[in-house]
């Protein structure tokens, strides 16, 4: 079952950047990433599904009804994290906590105490007089505290430290285990790698890549190291398949995908001090895909 | 009821310093009177020598000066200026203070309609507006009973206060259209000190021009104490437009807010 189903949603600013044709879905109790660079359109994706802004064209759905349409229903089962965080002038953490809370029909004040307890967050400072990362804590509890069924993340480690990161993601894979459906855009690969099964990438509004992080990874690149005795032609590995190539001296890197007999065949013809093939990790792979597309 | 009850905590700091604004003006005002009413012929002679259109657009009537609801209505203008920046404030306020904190995105991703927010604020909003009035009236009343010579009708002085609440009810409904017209309001202040000032200065012209028709233009205009205190009635095709230019900019707003994209501030 999907939770969120988006078909080619649209939105432009007349000029400016927007999304164009953004189709994805993210099944129900996985953890999906949606990675790109600043300003790629992951923001307004996220923002129109939340109903925050209207598409051009093009629907989603969330628990298969329409994001417009049933807009507050939906809402109800959805924690959201914006990637600003906001405050109310003069609020304590806690006033703004049991603010958010009192727009569900449930009870979550022990909820927000335990939440608080793992972010170490003092609930009864004023939020003016936070830091920028306790605010992102308040903002991390205020979308964890009514259990959410949909949980949806728009850039959330700025700003926290290494231990404060850890300690959210192992809540959010807590949160996953009992059953939410995570959506988690970054830009930040790892903390993509880390945490999610599959990952949709996008670049200038469009989706350039929807897979599985473990066929990213592992069927699509290695990555090559070869140290030479000699110098060889600049081109040898110049090839279709073989990306990044970079020579520098005796070393040549590169990521290749394809059939890995051909490139070992081409290895062996050449006279080589030493070789490493590695997994790349994802941020390889993705510069990878924003070459290629420029 | 959550909404309702959070934007009302939200103004109450500023309701509780404009109605005390709003008080001490007509303490001070009126506290004046029973001094210029034993000196009435005096100050009739000097404002005799002041030129007609100054008179006019200052709002002083020669006449019914050394009564005290003479003197009410002419200090009464001051009120209406002051209460008309308060209505402007919160009504430009209520939608854009959620763009300017970032609080827009937290507010409309809670399991509620655009138009819950919206009416929630607007009621929250007319609270406030309605105890200002209330509490004003009061005390105006205590004060005028205080410093009245001689007997003076209640119902006029009555008629006269409320329509400091009509008067904020348009610059209320104005602020709010124009705060969801506008994608982004920096601050508050020069937006409603603007507006209300240009719509003050523009009644003085209109007092001068003695020209009926151009009193649509002013909300400070469509309330002519001297007409009331005549009449001991308001003018009807006034209040048809005021009820029409609510209603209007009202319903506009709601549309404008439920379609509106919500941008990061």
């Amino acid at each position: 079952m999907n939770v969120i189903e988006i078909k080619n949603l649209t939105k432009s600013y007349g000029k400016a950047r927007g999304i164009t044709d953004v189709s994805f879905n993210v099944e129900k109790g996985e953890i999906f990433g949606f990675i790109g660079p600043n300003g790629a359109g992951k923001s307004t994706t996220i923002r129109t599904i939340l109903s925050l802004i209207y598409p051009t064209s093009g629907s989603a759905t969330i628990f298969g009804k329409d994001c417009i349409e049933f807009g507050p229903d939906i809402r109800k089962e959805i924690g959201y994290l914006p990637s600003e965080i906001f405050y109310y002038d003069n609020m304590k953490v806690i006033d703004l906590l049991k603010y958010s809370a009192s727009f569900y029909k449930k009870d979550c004040s022990k909820r927000i105490t335990e939440l608080a307890q793992i972010m170490d967050l003092d609930l009864n400072k004023k939020i003016d007089d936070l830091s920028f990362g306790n605010k992102k804590k308040v903002g991390i509890v205020q979308g964890l505290l009514h259990s959410p069924k949909l949980i949806i993340l728009d850039e959330p480690t700025s700003g926290l430290d290494p231990l404060m990161q850890q300690k959210f993601f192992e809540l959010l894979e807590e949160e996953n285990k009992k059953g939410a459906t995570i959506l988690l855009s970054s830009h930040i690969l790892s903390e993509v790698q880390r945490l999610c099964t599959r990952v949709a990438i996008i670049k200038e509004g469009k989706i350039i890549k929807l897979d599985k992080i473990s066929t990213l990874q592992e069927n699509n690149h290695k990555k090559f190291k070869i140290e030479m005795k000699l110098k060889i032609d600049e081109n040898y590995f110049n090839f279709s398949g073989v990306t990044n190539l970079e020579i520098k001296g005796n070393i040549i890197n590169f990521l290749f995908s394809g059939n890995i007999n051909f490139i070992m065949k081409k290895i062996s013809e050449i006279e080589i001090e030493n070789l490493w093939i590695e997994e790349p990790d994802l941020e390889e792979i993705f510069m990878h895909y924003y070459e290629k597309e420029d | 009821m959550n909404m309702f009850l959070h934007e009302l905590k939200a103004y109450r700091k500023s309701t509780i310093i404009w109605t005390c604004s709003l008080i001490a003006l007509v303490v001070i005002f009126l506290s004046m009177f029973p001094a210029f009413s034993k000196e009435a012929t005096a100050f009739k002679e000097i404002m005799k020598g002041f030129p007609e259109p100054v008179r006019k657009a200052l709002g002083l009537s020669v006449d019914s000066m050394s009564s005290i609801l003479g003197f009410y209505s002419y200090m009464f203008l001051y009120t209406t200026l002051c209460g008309a920046i308060q209505a402007m404030n919160l009504g430009t306020s209520i939608i854009s203070k959620e763009v300017r904190g970032k609080t827009a995105d937290f507010l409309l991703t809670r399991p509620v309609t655009r138009g819950a927010v919206m009416t929630s604020k607007l009621m929250a909003a007319l609270t406030c507006l309605v105890i200002t009035n209330v509490i004003y009236l009061a005390s105006s009343s205590i004060m005028a009973s205080f410093v009245a010579t001689e007997k003076y009708s209640y119902k006029l002085f009555f008629m006269i206060s409320i329509t400091l609440f009509f008067v904020q009810l348009m610059f209320f409904s104005l602020g709010i259209i124009i705060s969801v017209l506008v994608p982004k309001i920096k601050s508050v202040l020069p937006i409603s000190l603007g507006t209300v000032f240009a719509f003050f200065i523009i009644g003085m012209f209109v007092a001068t021009t003695g020209d009926d028709a151009m009193r649509y233009i002013t909300p400070f205009k469509y309330f002519d104490t001297n007409y009331i205190l005549k009449n001991s009635s308001y003018e009807i095709s006034f209040i048809i437009t005021e009820i029409g230019f609510i209603i209007t900019t009202i319903t506009a707003s709601y549309f404008v807010y439920y379609k509106k994209d919500v941008h990061f501030a």
